[in-house]
């Protein structure tokens, strides 16, 4: 297994893409990241990660549509590859492998939200 | 849909200028979506939200700059395209590549050609390793408030009298005085005028003329003249001693190297020894010379000078400060003062100047043949210029037919960049192959080239240093012919194009009419020059001089005929041979009198002081009759009058300037010798027409040991004379070959250079104009091939042949007209600048201008005919059969 290939922001990316599939570009990758986190991604940080990935094979991308708030330019949209679907199920795997083992008394109560 | 609600803009500069190409799209667009989806959130948040995402790109990008997705098309790809693009183009259009680069080629050859021969007269006294230290003196003097330079220097004026004559030297007291000379060296020639000619050496039974000077010991460390045998260190330091050329030493010796250490004899009166043997002296030198004698000869009065006067050349020790050195020259006659001669004073100037710039003004050698290097200079980058602009306008033209091509090539992707290289590339092209074709057209002509200009140019084949040249001067004609089409075909908007819609605007179709005049100007300024510099010339050459110089042979008075009674033998005998009409004498060559002098003079009611410089000249009794000379007042010299041999004549121009009234009858001397004046001659030329008439003085002396014999030969049997003299000189002057010239034939040498001039400026004329015809030929095809549809409706509405050819010369004539108007003031003012080196000169007349406006305009109007005829004549259904 891989591990060091698929950072942790990477991972937030890759999992909207595949989540917002067939509309993921940047822009509205950058916005559901923003809204899930409550902090701040920048359409910069997320086009790296995107240009990482699909260097890895992650995801693939092609030309969309142009719109008018891009001033009429067009956007490039992403899909997850085979190859990025079983890195994400992996990676989940690992997770919940681990969460399986916890003694649910080792981790203080998640803080309600006011 | 939501508004787009646009960021600053130079957000957008600043991602244009630093992100890769091909990432701009998304990334503005990422930029400007998330701006208007952030725009609600108030506008200084929204601004400084934009600010960080944008900075956080260019972090990104610019440190992925190289890595593109998208790789540009490399390089010889495209080269090689554009490459087979132009070489189609250029197949299509066989009739404008030919005419663009026979343009070109005629542009380049005349170029080139005159490149070579400027070249050629710079390299002239250029080959001396000392060159930068050699100076030629010269002397200036102030005569009557006339500041005159030369550089024969008279040393015994110099020194203050003819009784130093003899006893001072001015090669030896100059490098006395002034230790900066490290060398010097009089130079005196003794085959030149007024009194030089080829000297006679012997060997055992072998006897030749040869062209020489005496110099002094110096002579051969200050100049580069190879010694190739004998002594090389100081040949001719000692009296009667001899240095001679190969050339001369093999026709006297079996091999040259035979030559060192044998005797030769000058003129029958000197046994040189002969120390050294020099390689024969290139063209490439100003100096010419078979033979250099010692100096000591000269000292000792043993050689036969050709002037009393002489130039004296010298080497400064490397490193003198030449200015201060120059101020110590002029002030160097101070000891030598004469009352006499107040204001005279030697300058100096570079050696390798002196053949270009010889002739004075105000005391400074300033002007000479590198005007006609300059004029011809700007004559090649005119013709050049010329043959640049037909590929400009022609390139231009044709942008509708390459309209379509430049359109793809944008909507494609092609950068306006690359578009201007590939017309670059064409046009680099087309002037290349023009290069090789002119180089192979130089190479054929230039043996004519050479006869024609009297020189022995060499293609400069081996010469990296050339190649440089050429290819620089193909680079920058192509950027010159190439550089507006060029950008012009860039600049065209592809979707106007691919409509169909290619219009010249106002200021591009201003832009190429100016060049069309600028053209024709240039070529109509050159045409009048020529008709007027080949009317001078002729002017020149035929003009009434005043005497007959026709039919007249001369020889030198030599040998046995320096005696004066071995003269009178002479002349009976000769005039009892058939053929020979007279025979007398003069002390000077009449058509060529350099002599001039003042001083020796005086005459009844002479003002003191008054220094008037004459030719002096003596004759025999025949002489005003031979030559046709007309006496406009008193009478000519006659032998029934025993006073007659010291009486005197002069000119009209000389009893202007001495002041007389009443001449004839006054006492008048010349070098003690004093007699009356018994007629005025009407002037005549003694020399060439650069020059206005001078004084004259005539006298009879029929006993000099110098000065040339004429011989009047009947009409038409010039070869029956030459018979008589060959059989008087053989019997009467056995010891010297016969040795003559005609008057009329020396008297052309004399405007040798304007021959030369007149002659290249009809060719380059002609030239510019015929490279100015093939534009206008280029732009007549077009015009007549894009309104083809035009001439055919024309037709089939009843128009006539004429009518179309009317319409379509009129604006191009129009344009040579205009040419025409502003040329001819502009040429006017240049000939009469050039008239000015002439005393006598042609006035510039109204039908000169007359004749090259109706032959330009002519020209013009038959080369757009001949295209617009054919295209009139052709059946109008072949031309609206399509669509």
């Amino acid at each position: 297994m891989r591990r060091s290939d698929l950072g942790e922001f990477e991972e937030l990316v890759l999992l909207a893409v595949a989540a917002l599939r067939p509309e993921a570009y940047s822009v509205v990758i950058a916005q559901e990241l923003e809204e899930q986190t409550k902090k701040l991604v920048t359409t910069g940080a997320v086009h790296a990660s995107l240009q990482r990935l699909e260097k890895k094979g992650y995801v693939i991308s092609e030309m969309g549509p142009a719109t008018k708030e891009r001033g009429g330019r067009r956007k490039r949209l992403f899909t997850v590859t085979a190859l990025g679907s079983k890195m994400l199920h992996q990676a989940r795997e690992v997770r919940e492998g681990l969460w399986e083992k916890i003694d649910p008394n080792t981790l203080s109560p998640i803080p309600k939200l006011s | 849909m939501k508004q787009q609600v646009k960021p600053s803009k130079w957000i957008d500069w600043l991602v244009n200028k630093l992100c890769p190409e091909d990432l701009q799209e998304e990334i503005l667009g990422d930029l400007h979506e998330r701006y208007t989806i952030n725009h609600g959130t108030g506008k200084k948040r929204s601004q400084a939200r934009l600010l960080i995402e944008t900075i956080v790109y260019l972090r990104f990008t610019i440190f992925n700059r190289n890595k593109k997705q998208y790789s540009k098309p490399n390089a010889t790809t495209m080269l090689k395209h554009y490459f087979i693009t132009g070489l189609r183009n250029t197949l299509r259009h066989k009739s404008f590549a030919a005419i663009n680069v026979l343009g070109l080629t005629l542009g380049l050859t005349s170029f080139f050609l005159i490149f070579l021969w400027v070249s050629d007269e710079l390299s002239i006294d250029a080959f001396h390793e000392n060159e930068d230290d050699l100076y030629a003196l010269y002397m200036v003097t102030n005569a009557n408030g006339e500041v005159n330079g030369a550089y024969k220097i008279w040393e015994y004026v110099y020194f203050g009298g003819s009784e130093y004559y003899d006893k001072v030297w001015l090669d030896e007291m100059l490098k006395d005085r002034l230790p900066e000379i490290e060398n010097i060296s009089s130079y005196v020639t003794t085959y030149e005028l007024p009194w030089g000619f080829p000297h006679t050496f012997q060997h055992e039974e072998k006897k030749y003329r040869m062209e020489g000077a005496t110099a002094s010991g110096d002579f051969f460390k200050m100049f580069s003249f190879e010694i190739l045998f004998g002594d090389k260190a100081s040949p001719i330091d000692q009296i009667n001693t001899v240095a001679i050329s190969r050339k001369m030493a093999s026709t006297f010796f079996d091999r040259p190297e035979d030559a060192v250490g044998k005797i030769i004899r000058y003129e029958n009166k000197l046994d040189l020894l002969v120390t050294a043997v020099f390689e024969d002296v290139t063209s490439y030198s100003s100096l010419q010379f078979d033979y250099i004698i010692s100096y000591e000869n000269q000292r000792n009065r043993d050689i036969n000078i050709s002037d009393n006067r002489w130039p004296v050349y010298i080497q400064l020790k490397k490193g003198t400060d030449k200015e201060a050195f120059a101020e110590k020259l002029k002030d160097f006659n101070a000891s030598f003062k004469n009352p006499e001669f107040q204001e005279i004073y030697l300058g100096m100037q570079p050696f390798k100047d002196q053949y270009l710039m010889s002739s004075f003004t105000n005391g400074k050698p300033d002007k000479g043949r590198v005007e006609y290097l300059r004029i011809f200079s700007g004559v090649a980058i005119f013709i050049l210029i010329i043959a640049c602009v037909n590929f400009t306008n022609l390139a231009t033209s044709r942008a509708t037919k390459r309209g379509k091509e430049i359109g793809v090539r944008k909507v494609i992707g092609s950068t306006k960049h690359s578009i201007v290289l590939q017309f670059l590339g064409e046009a680099f092209l087309l002037t290349s192959l023009a290069g090789i074709l002119s180089i192979l057209i130089i190479y054929l002509v230039m043996p004519a080239f050479n006869l024609f200009t009297g020189k022995q140019i060499q293609m400069p084949i081996n010469d990296p240093m050339s190649w440089t040249y050429f290819l620089g001067i193909i680079f920058a004609t192509a950027i010159l012919a190439g550089a507006y089409p060029a950008f012009y075909m860039s600049s065209l908007k592809p979707v106007k194009v691919l409509k169909g819609l290619v219009r010249f605007n106002q200021a591009s179709r201003m832009f190429k009419r100016g060049l069309t005049v600028f053209q024709f100007g240039l070529s109509i300024l050159l045409l009048i020059a020529t008709i007027v510099v080949s009317k001078q010339t002729n002017y020149v050459q035929n003009t009434n001089l005043g005497y007959e110089k026709e039919n007249v042979i001369y020889l030198r008075v030599e040998g046995t005929l320096t005696q004066e009674e071995k003269y009178n033998v002479f002349k009976n005998r000769l005039l009892g041979l058939p053929g020979v009409a007279m025979v007398d004498r003069s002390s000077e060559a009449p058509h060529d009198m350099t002599f001039e002098i003042a001083g020796p003079f005086k005459w009844q009611g002479m003002e003191e002081g008054t220094q008037l410089a004459f030719k002096p000249t003596s004759v025999g009794y025949d002489f005003l009759e031979m030559m046709g000379l007309e006496v406009v007042e008193g009478r000519g010299f006659s032998k029934n009058n025993p006073t007659d041999s010291s009486a005197f004549m002069i000119n009209e121009t000389a009893l202007k300037m001495m002041n007389l009234q009443d001449p004839l009858g006054k006492q008048i001397s010349a070098w003690g010798k004093s007699g009356r004046i018994i007629g005025i001659l009407k002037d005549y030329h003694t020399h060439s027409l650069k020059e206005p008439i001078k004084p004259l003085i005539v006298d009879i002396k029929e006993d000099l040991d110098f000065g040339v014999i004429m011989i009047k030969s009947e009409l038409g049997q010039t070869v029956e004379a030459l018979g008589s003299l060959e059989i008087a000189n053989s019997e009467i002057n056995p010891e010297y070959p016969l040795d003559y010239e005609f008057m009329d034939l020396e008297y052309a040498k004399l405007y040798e250079s304007e021959n030369v001039m007149s002659s290249l400026s009809n060719i380059f004329a002609v030239l510019a104009i015929a490279i100015s015809c093939l534009g206008l030929l280029g732009l007549a095809i077009f015009s007549s091939e894009q309104r083809v549809k035009e001439i055919g409706i024309r037709k089939v509405l009843g128009a006539s042949v004429s009518s179309i050819i009317q319409l379509f010369s009129r604006d191009f004539l129009k344009l040579v007209g205009l040419s025409f108007l502003i040329a001819a003031p502009v040429s006017g003012y240049l000939m009469q600048q050039w008239l000015q080196n002439f005393a006598y000169k042609i006035n510039i007349t109204w039908w000169m201008y007359l004749l090259t406006g109706i032959a330009s305009i002519a020209i013009a109007f038959l080369t757009v005919a001949y295209q617009t005829v054919k295209a009139a004549k052709t059946n109008p259904i072949q031309n609206l059969r399509s669509e």
